[in-house]
């Protein structure tokens, strides 16, 4: 059964606490930082269990290494299932990447080789996952700067496939597939042309840092007009999804995120109203 | 060959040797390399911040940096990295300006675990007028899981607590003073305090398991063991010490 979650969130942050309690801005939905919340008490816990009373939530994981070789970390699934227990995610995602191996976090979401062993190999892990938490979970593809000689495929090829072979659904970061399109060289509008739209239930905005003949993916900028137009290119393909804006670093005043998150808002309804009149 | 292993240990191990051009992937790999070092620098900066306050950005980044080269991460979440901080600075004094320098670490780690340790009860003093005087001599408390306490070997608190406020504060050169330093938290609000010797002893009796007649024990040259005992126990009471009896 799908949790239905609708309209525009945000990331849930520290500094923003206060003002999601006091103010009870106009934010449809939150997503929250699993790994933030798997401590054993205190402010932390405290907020969110607060800001759950007014706000429906999404789990976002930064560290569960779907595509690293280790087993899973068998107390991390443990918390993570007590979380999600705590305060009911409409869906709980990670990313589609690994994050290190041989015991060790790296901290970063690194890409995987595009391979048909790397599709099974996803493919058998969040089998393993999605069983242990009862739940379906959603993979965000991540921004990347290298890719593998062994790749035997495109990124969209392989998440495609990987949502058809697993049934898992996707959390399509819109910025991430532009970063990774200057990266890499290809068309973005063809990455976002192959997600099967059945399996796309959340979308991230972000800002990134652009050096010119590379970007980096580093959420402490608004979101850039490149990613606005890969977004209405992406609402036009897909029909609406929740949709939310990241924001990690450079943490601005709630208002303004909001004023962002508007803008994502009308972006989206415009984008869809002069669909239906071109139809 | 099982490829995917194999790539992620190459992967692996030439982010953490810093290499700059490894042959199993192309493009920015440096990326990855610079990106390790620096997140990793940033969680032992949030989680030491006075530390860092202290020691000013360059030399805290070099002692940060060999830690990272030493110490990769094992958390799945970050914010328990740097655990082994303070003993790693103190096994390389080179890194470490001021050997007081390693008392701030050490209040810092007991207050970031401080305040987000697991939530707990608190024993109030009527909880305690319950207990029958005869079960006094035998009668066991558990302090709460915030509690934590530590010793320094400087009185390093008036720094700490100048640079907490102001990162610009000026401060005296701290003396050599060993003593224990109690860090608790009540409701969402770390605190700390500096102890003597005889109610940290006492203290310690109390996490250890003892019981109240033990803890008088421990304060045998005191005039007066069972008064003492009682009013450091009214005190602990006081702040939010303690959970429970047992």
């Amino acid at each position: 059964m799908k949790t239905e979650l609708q309209g525009f969130g945000l990331g849930l942050r520290t500094d923003h606490y206060r003002d999601f309690i006091d103010a009870s801005p106009r934010v449809d939905w939150l997503e929250v930082i699993s790994e933030n919340y798997l401590v054993p008490g205190g402010k932390p816990l405290y907020f969110l269990d607060r800001i759950r009373r007014d706000y429906p939530m999404v789990m976002h994981g930064v560290s569960l290494s779907i595509g690293g070789t280790d087993p899973f970390d068998a107390d991390y699934l443990k918390q993570l299932k007590a979380l999600v227990d705590r305060i009911q995610p409409a869906w709980i995602s990670d990313h589609l990447c690994w994050t290190g191996t041989e015991s060790l976090n790296l901290h970063d979401l690194l890409p995987m080789p595009y391979t048909h062993a790397a599709l099974r190999h996803l493919t058998a892990r969040l089998q393993q996952v999605q069983d242990y938490l009862g739940r379906p979970l959603l993979m965000e593809n991540v921004s990347s700067y290298v890719t593998y000689p062994s790749d035997e495929m495109s990124e969209w090829e392989f998440i495609a496939e990987l949502a058809m072979c697993s049934g898992c659904d996707l959390l399509l970061d819109v910025n991430n597939v532009y970063v990774s399109s200057v990266n890499h060289g290809f068309d973005p509008h063809v990455f976002i042309d192959a997600m099967p739209a059945q399996h796309v239930r959340q979308i991230h905005l972000a800002g990134h840092e652009d050096h010119g003949s590379y970007i980096i993916d580093t959420h402490d900028h608004p979101v850039s007009d490149a990613v606005w137009d890969l977004y209405a290119h992406t609402i036009r393909r897909l029909g609406m999804v929740p949709t939310m804006i990241e924001r990690d670093d450079n943490i601005p005043p709630l208002a303004e995120l909001i004023t962002e998150l508007d803008a994502a808002r009308r972006l989206a309804e415009q984008t869809l109203a002069a669909k239906e009149r071109a139809a | 060959m099982n490829a995917i292993p194999e790539l992620q240990h190459q992967f692996q191990d030439a982010v953490l040797a810093g290499t700059l051009v490894p042959v199993l992937a192309t493009g920015h790999f440096e990326i990855y390399v610079n990106a390790y070092r620096g997140r990793l620098a940033e969680a032992l900066r949030d989680n030491y911040p006075v530390l860092y306050r202290a020691m000013g950005d360059h030399a805290f980044s070099q002692l940060a940096c060999s830690y990272v080269a030493e110490h990769p991460s094992r958390f799945r979440s970050i914010r328990w990295f740097g655990d082994d901080l303070t003993a790693f600075a103190e096994a390389h004094p080179d890194l470490l300006p001021h050997p007081a320098l390693a008392d701030l670490a050490r209040m810092d780690w007991a207050l970031r675990g401080a305040f987000d340790a697991a939530d707990s009860d608190t024993l109030s003093a009527a909880d305690v007028a319950t207990i029958a005087v005869e079960k006094w001599p035998g009668q066991c408390f558990v302090l709460q899981a915030a509690v934590r306490l530590i010793t320094l070997q400087w009185n390093v608190e008036p720094i700490w607590q100048a640079l907490n406020q102001d990162e610009n504060a000026a401060t005296d050169a701290p003396q050599a003073l060993q003593h224990s330093l109690l860090v608790w938290r009540r409701e969402f609000e770390c605190h700390w305090r500096s102890l003597d010797a005889r109610e940290a002893t006492a203290l310690l009796v109390i996490a250890d398991g003892g019981t109240f007649a033990e803890v008088c024990e421990s304060l045998d040259e005191d005039a007066n063991p069972a008064q003492t005992a009682a009013m450091y126990l009214r005190q602990w009471i006081e702040h939010g010490l303690l959970e429970k009896i047992l």
